[in-house]
């Protein structure tokens, strides 16, 4: 495969992979939110449920714990368009794909080592 | 593994970010010096990859789910831990600010659980395993295992000074939920490492005269 197909074929498998993703992802809670749930008692360590409200109260509980209130509104919350449903989160995930390959393109360009 | 602003005090998240930016330091310092011109196209198409895989949430038992962090990945292919430093950042950079992944106030916390940690356990760990095992895909599996496992044990480290969670509950929990999401990284990074080089046998940074 010569490296104009390869960067082609890897940007091709990183597409599929971002409109495939919001389709078949999980919605449990990931292991360090699941252990974060479990701790604050809105789930137990090896239970499938967790309590709605207790996990809200639990993310109010740390923030005294911690005393870090701080707050960013970001402008695709949570990988999802506002307005939008299941589209919206396609078209956020291809959004960072294509964007962290341009920014990674750029940043890497400059600081790469010269070609003679 | 993104750690949000909530779980740690200011002061804390500010020391992280420090030991971050020595990291991210370093790690330019290595693309400058050891990161070709011709490799830009691969770091674009990794990084691009990884942020992609990092939103597919896998089940696993315990109503929970993980994902891929990509870090071991980066540092296998292309030759260095500080490439999974620096693939990393751009990733977590971009998550936080765009999607709200991860905080922003501890987002030096975040990069070096999974950059630096998960660049460095990745690269010297499949350099040990290879040598001893001789396959590159074994040494791939694990060396992601142990990347993100490890990822997660100082994460509970970390939350522990923080006061967020309990030492012995949190390294219970991380550890306990992490070791079978290690399983997914191990996998993922052994799988990509096949395709990759399957597509371009010449592109590892160095060869490791092992066969797979």
């Amino acid at each position: 495969m010569d490296r104009m197909t390869f960067i082609i074929a890897g940007i091709a498998v990183a597409l599929i992979i971002a409109v495939a993703a919001p389709f078949l992802a999980s919605g449990n809670p990931d292991g360090l939110e699941s252990a974060f749930f479990s701790i604050y008692d809105a789930k137990s360590y090896t239970g499938d449920e967790l309590d709605e409200e207790a996990a809200g109260a639990a993310e109010e509980r740390v923030v005294e714990v911690t005393g870090n209130d701080f707050a960013y509104e970001s402008p695709l919350p949570d990988y999802t368009v506002p307005g939008m449903d299941t589209l919206g989160e396609v078209l956020a995930v291809v959004i960072g794909t294509l964007l962290i390959f341009g920014i990674a393109f750029g940043i890497s360009r400059i600081s790469a080592r010269p070609d003679k | 593994m993104h750690i949000p602003d909530a779980f740690i005090p200011f002061p804390q998240a500010i020391v992280y970010w420090v030991i971050a930016l020595i990291f991210i330091a370093l790690a330019l310092r290595w693309a400058r010096r050891s990161m070709g011109e011709e490799r830009v196209p691969l770091v674009a198409v990794l990084a691009a990859g990884i942020f992609a895989i990092q939103a597919l949430n896998i089940p696993i038992p315990w109503g929970t789910s993980g994902h891929m962090v990509g870090a071991a990945l980066a540092a296998i292919v292309l030759g260095s831990p500080y490439a999974g430093v620096f693939v990393l950042t751009l990733v977590l950079l971009v998550q936080g600010f765009i999607f709200g992944d991860g905080g922003i106030t501890v987002m030096g916390a975040n990069i070096i659980n999974m950059g630096v940690v998960g660049g460095f356990v990745g690269f010297y760990g499949y350099q040990a395993v290879s040598r001893l095992i001789g396959n590159m895909y074994v040494a791939a599996f694990v060396a992601g295992w142990a990347s993100l496992f490890i990822s997660a044990v100082l994460c509970a480290v970390e939350l522990a000074i923080a006061g967020t969670f309990p030492l012995d509950l949190g390294l219970l929990f991380m550890g306990g939920y992490h070791a079978i999401i290690g399983v997914i990284e191990g996998g993922i990074t052994a799988i990509a490492l096949y395709l990759i080089t399957s597509a371009r046998p010449d592109i590892l940074e160095r060869p490791q005269g092992v066969t797979g």
